[in-house]
């Protein structure tokens, strides 16, 4: 697919991972505007159903991204949203989306450069791995072209 | 900013400082309902710490830990901030003293200035302040999170005045300014502008001053810093290759080593070099080496000594116990040479280093010692204040007190214990604001917009340039106007002006909108203060959704204005449904019991209490046993020489004397419930154990450590083997038998350091020298041998400590691998150890062993306590503070805090500090008539919980519980607000307040929806 621009939703944490997108702003780090960002007051407060209403509405990436190990401003809100990813990629994959399409990653709030840089390569992976079947197929349902 | 305020006479604290401790003590102060001024020399308040890359021992990045505090300090509205302001005279008495303030133009207006960053845009050098590493800017911000949020223009370096000015386009850049001076009344001054870091230029030897690879520990921090000169890369300031090789060498400037170093210790620099070691290490891993010379590591804080262990063990840094005898690089190559020798080897080794790190130390900056001497106040041989013994934030002149480096060199989390004991004296020459005074501004009561159908009112800021010179601000409004739901669009050019806030809250009454959306920039920095607009337009403050349009696309996109825009649209999109499906909420409060329980009778309860009694709190002293004074009963006095005795015995009768503290001897505590500010305690008293419960707000706990008694090297079974405590009774009681003592041994870090007890008691090497001091001074000629790991006598202690080595006092090296060996040789002891220098085995026949045993935590009776109250401890069994760095006083569970030994080792001077700390933050709580508890919390609906349990095992406070009518029950007090339970919940019936499903579902909705439109 040519010129194919991914869709990619970020669930940020409060305190570190959207703060780290604001360092990335306010020192002006660019990276791909196929990022929108969800805020959360915590990683962990990110459902499954979230996740999975993302990619049926037509999101082709999805990542969470929560406080670094350990730092996480409710103790464990990080790990517990690190289990639940694993768990969705699972289920996406016995139904046949690549699980790739979802990510876990871990910022501090300083790390503008590193918000930049994980919203750059996953962004590129996506772009990588094509549009989201899901995408495609209800795109084909209801007659509309992805994109 | 606060420039209208005006604040009465003498009913305010002047701080001077803004560095962390200010920041501290004006916030306790100001959260106690105390005014105060807030002077910083500098552009923006925040200090040394703002500077730094992580901190010990979280290795955590600073910025994110700090910048709450500082944009806390900048909200509060009973501190007047006076940034780019000095201090040049204060006179008058405690209680009315008379403060002329200078303050430096800033050419910029506060009141206009968004911090949009345009002007150091257009000057590109600008911005970054890294000292040593740059010359300083045109314009400067300090760091991405500054407070005040506003730039400050060096006008002399300024070329182009006119085209500076130009480029603003807030028009905040004011050529004219002129800076002004003014007096204020005070009844009290906290001084807290911090020490200065040692300058080695003058050092030739370690050729600082020339070679680019020699850096200082904080340039080296700058290095590793996000916001540093280099982004974070680590790169050699020489070549900018990344280095293979480093070494740090400690006490530069400190410990009277070389020309100009001031004789104390500077206390932080051994954990800041193992800081800055392990980030390096977790960084290159195996690329890199890191190699730390050191005469003494220094690791004597709560938990510090792990981080050591740590830092060795599993970090794989060297350590090399030796002091470096020369820097050089030799003519046309890139390494460093560094010569040193080890012990008991005369050869000299040269070993290459790509950079090496000096560990520079605090000392008083001239400024400071110049208004000291101003101020009348009387210091030491350093020029650091002399402060009283048992309370060393007190200075020679009342109503005068200092907390943080400039009292003594310390790290942050004794900085910020000693900024609270600082305003809780300062307080008490000054009064309370009169409550009335309060909530002047009367609000117009909240409009009820239940029923009514969503009418969202859009206001998109275009920020100056920030967010115009990008997005199609017309474009985005047009596009806002037809979503449905909305029912105005606008424009608002700076939406945060106060021109701007007073049209959208006319605009909100006018049009009868009832969500609000700001497209602009981001809820961190600017919700609470939208929140506080719509209030003020009638409207629940949580009607509020914001788009960051400007750091998530303008600032980010800024090469695709298309992308930009669309994204933008995007975004508006998802705040309008956000926005729709948002409702009102209510902020939970409770009334507050002003009461104080306090545990633990000793000299840090006893001291906790009275402070609190004397600001007309009632107060609860409970104690174990059946007489007050604890450990401190036992010792007879300080290394600098007051009187222990006399001051327990003058502070029980004061406690016993006072009208508003019940002490109740005999006390164990049973069970607790409640929440904070309204807690109950229930204990059984004295031997007939009568049952008695008591009300109270807050909670201090000052249970204190035991002294350490462990079986080793004959004590308990050979009569002369004592503790340091026995032996200093002793030196007291019986000084001639003493003087009969030919030789004295004493061994360090017994039962502490080790497998057991693997933290450093801190307390041990000051009280060996301080016995070791008094037994020379009894029989000069005894001969006193000390076996020590490594000698801790930080701050001013190092001066004792040169004292007792100049006295003859013969100080020896072990190793923990090879500890000295003792056996009873009748009367005497036979002490045999390795001496490092000498390369040989000695042996000393001793008339008296005295060991260095330490404290340790009473592990059982703070576990019962832990238990009843939910609090948590340590692996070692001391009570775990809520942030090892920032808030060392508070404990996790609100309106508890921890004091004295309870929390770590420490000192009596030391624990007095934390329990002034403690009443000054207990103050924060009690001042309050209500607690509001905020409104994002979890709520059940109890038709869909299935009672399965795992919310209950999800939260990580432990708060929601299956209540009577057997569904899950959680108590929005307790509330932390992250939503784990919410998102666990299999039937979907709990939903967090703010992050409700529908809400988040309904934002990605908008956001495909958009996305579909667009195509």
């Amino acid at each position: 697919m040519k010129n194919f621009e991914p869709v990619i939703v970020a669930f940020c944490c409060h305190y570190c991972a959207y703060t780290a997108a604001d360092m990335a702003g306010s020192q002006r780090l660019p990276y791909p505007a196929n990022v929108k960002i969800v805020r959360v007051p915590c990683s962990g407060k990110v459902d499954a159903l979230h996740i999975v209403k993302a990619f049926e509405k037509g999101a082709d990436g999805v990542y969470v991204a929560g406080c670094l190990e350990g730092d996480c401003h409710f103790k464990s809100g990080n790990t517990k949203a690190a289990r639940r990813v694993e768990y969705v990629r699972k289920y996406m994959e016995e139904i046949g989306i690549e699980p790739e399409r979802l990510e876990m990653v871990y910022l501090s709030a300083g790390m503008g450069y590193r918000f930049a840089e994980v919203a750059t390569t996953i962004t590129e992976k996506i772009r990588e791995l094509g549009p989201s079947p899901i995408k495609s197929a209800t795109a084909g349902q209801t007659g509309q072209v992805a994109c | 900013m606060q420039k209208s305020k005006t604040l009465p006479s003498s009913d305010k604290v002047l701080v001077i400082g803004g560095g962390l401790g200010g920041i501290r003590t004006a916030l306790d102060l100001a959260e106690a309902e105390k005014n105060v001024i807030l002077v910083d020399k500098d552009h923006n308040i925040g200090g040394l710490m703002t500077q730094l890359d992580r901190t010990f021992p979280t290795n955590n990045c600073d910025l994110c830990t700090i910048s709450p505090n500082l944009s806390e300090s900048g909200r509060q509205k009973h501190i007047e901030l006076a940034a780019l302001t000095t201090v040049t005279a204060v006179s008058g008495e405690k209680g009315n003293f008379t403060a002329t303030l200078k303050t430096a133009p800033r050419y910029i207006n506060l009141e206009k200035c968004t911090a949009c960053g345009d002007c150091y845009q257009a000057f590109p050098d600008c911005v970054r302040f890294t000292p040593g590493l740059d010359h300083r800017a045109p314009t400067c911000m300090r760091y991405p999170q500054a407070t005040p949020q506003a730039y400050s223009i060096d006008l002399e370096k300024c070329e182009d005045v006119e085209a500076l000015v130009k480029i603003c386009p807030a028009g905040a850049i004011e050529p004219d300014d002129i800076g002004r001076n003014r007096e204020v009344k005070c009844g009290s001054v906290v001084l807290a502008t911090g020490a200065e870091l040692f300058d080695p230029s003058h050092l030739d030897y370690l050729d600082y001053a020339t070679k680019a690879d020699v850096v200082t520990s904080l340039e080296y921090e700058r290095i590793l810093s996000a916001s540093g000169p280099t982004q974070g890369k680590l790169l050699r300031p020489s070549n900018n290759k990344q280095p293979k090789k480093i070494a740090w060498i400690q006490c530069i400037g400190s410990r009277g080593i070389q020309k100009g170093a001031g004789s104390h210790c500077s206390s932080a620099c051994c954990m800041f070099a193992l800081k800055e070691a392990m980030v390096t290490k977790e960084r290159f891993q195996e690329d890199i080496e890191t190699t730390i010379f050191y005469m003494d590591m220094r690791t004597f804080g709560k938990d510090y000594e792990l981080y050591y262990q740590r830092a060795k063990n599993d970090f794989g840094i060297r350590f090399i116990h030796s002091r470096p005898h020369s820097i050089l690089q030799p003519e046309g190559k890139d390494d460093l040479e560094l010569s040193y020798t080890l012990e008991g080897d005369a050869n000299k080794i040269t070993e290459n280093f790509d950079m090496v790190v000096l560990a520079t130390g605090f000392k008083v900056g001239d400024d400071t010692k110049a208004l000291m001497e101003t101020m009348g106040l009387e210091l030491n041989d350093e020029n650091f204040p002399r402060t009283t013994g048992f309370n060393p934030v007190v200075t020679s002149k009342p109503g005068i007190y200092t907390c943080g480096t400039l009292q003594e060199p310390k790290d942050i989390p004794e900085t910020m214990v000693q900024a609270s004991a600082a305003a809780c004296m300062a307080a008490k020459d000054i009064a309370t604001t009169p409550k009335e005074e309060k909530d002047m501004v009367a609000l117009i009561p909240e409009r009820d917009v239940s029923g009514e159908d969503a009418k969202v009112g859009v206001f998109i800021c275009d920020c100056g340039e920030n967010i115009g010179a990008v997005a199609d601000v017309d474009k985005l409004v047009d596009y806002a106007a037809k979503l449905p739901g909305v029912a105005v669009a606008q424009a608002k050019g700076h939406g945060c002006s106060r021109e701007s806030m007073e049209q959208i809250q006319q605009t909100i009454i006018d049009e009868g909108i009832n969500r609000v959306v700001i497209g602009g920039c981001s809820p961190r920095t600017h919700e609470a203060k939208f929140q506080e607009l719509i209030r003020r337009a009638g409207l629940n403050k949580y009607l509020l959704e914001m788009a960051n349009i400007r750091d998530q696309s303008t600032w980010v996109h800024g090469a695709k204005p298309v992308k930009a825009t669309a994204k933008s649209q995007e975004l508006i999109q998802m705040a309008v449904a956000g926005a729709i499906a948002s409702k009102p909420l209510s902020e939970h409060s409770l009334p507050m019991n002003k009461d104080v329980l306090v545990v633990g009778g000793g000299v840090t309860g006893m001291t906790s209490a009275l402070e609190l009694a004397e600001q007309g709190f009632k107060v609860y002293l409970a104690e174990k046993s059946n007489n007050l004074g604890g450990v401190a009963k036992q010792l007879r006095k300080t290394l600098e020489g007051d009187d222990i005795q006399q001051f327990v015995t003058e502070l029980i009768d004061q406690v016993m004397a006072h009208k508003l503290i019940e002490v109740i001897t005999g006390a164990i505590i049973v069970d607790h419930n409640g929440m904070p500010g309204m807690f109950s305690t229930g204990m059984q008293v004295g031997k007939q154990m009568f049952y008695r419960q008591i009300n109270h707000g807050v909670t201090i706990m000052a249970t204190g450590a035991q002294p350490n008694r462990p079986e080793e090297y004959l004590l308990d079974s050979h009569d002369n083997v004592s503790t340091q405590i026995e032996l200093q009774t002793m030196l007291e009681e019986q000084p001639d038998a003493i003087k009969r003592w030919e030789n004295v041994v004493m061994i360090q870090c017994v039962g502490s350091r080790n497998a057991d007890n693997p933290n450093c008691s801190r307390i041990c090497c000051q009280n060996a020298v301080k016995n070791a001091l008094r037994l020379a001074e009894i029989n000069p000629d005894t001969r006193i041998f000390v076996l020590y790991r490594d000698m801790r006598t930080y701050g001013f202690q190092e001066e004792y400590y040169q004292k007792a080595r100049a006295k003859g006092v013969i100080f020896v090296r072990y190793e923990m691998e090879e500890p000295p060996q003792v056996q009873a040789a009748g009367e005497k002891l036979e002490i045999s150890f390795n001496d490092p220098i000498l390369g040989m085995e000695l042996k000393v026949k001793a008339d008296h062993l005295c060991l260095s045993t330490g404290l340790i935590a009473d592990k059982d009776s703070t576990e019962e306590l832990a238990m009843t109250f939910k609090l948590q401890r340590t692996h070692d069994g001391y009570f775990l503070e809520d942030h090892v760095k920032l808030r060392p006083v508070d404990l996790a569970m609100p309106g508890f805090y921890v004091a004295g030994t309870a929390h770590s080792p420490k000192s009596i001077r030391e624990s007095l500090v934390q329990a002034r700390a403690a009443a000054s933050r207990a103050q924060t709580m009690l001042v309050q008539d209500s607690i509001n508890l905020g409104a994002a919390s979890a709520r059940v609906d109890s038709d869909k919980c299935a009672s399965c349990l795992i919310c209950v095992r999800a939260c990580p406070f432990d708060v929601p519980f299956i209540n009577a009518e057997g569904y899950s029950e959680i108590d929005p007090a307790q509330c932390h607000g992250c939503g784990l339970c919410a998102s666990e919940c299999p039937a979907k019936a709990i939903q967090l307040m703010q992050f409700e499903d529908d809400r988040i579902l309904a934002k990605l909705e908008k956001l495909f929806d958009g996305l579909e439109a667009e195509a």
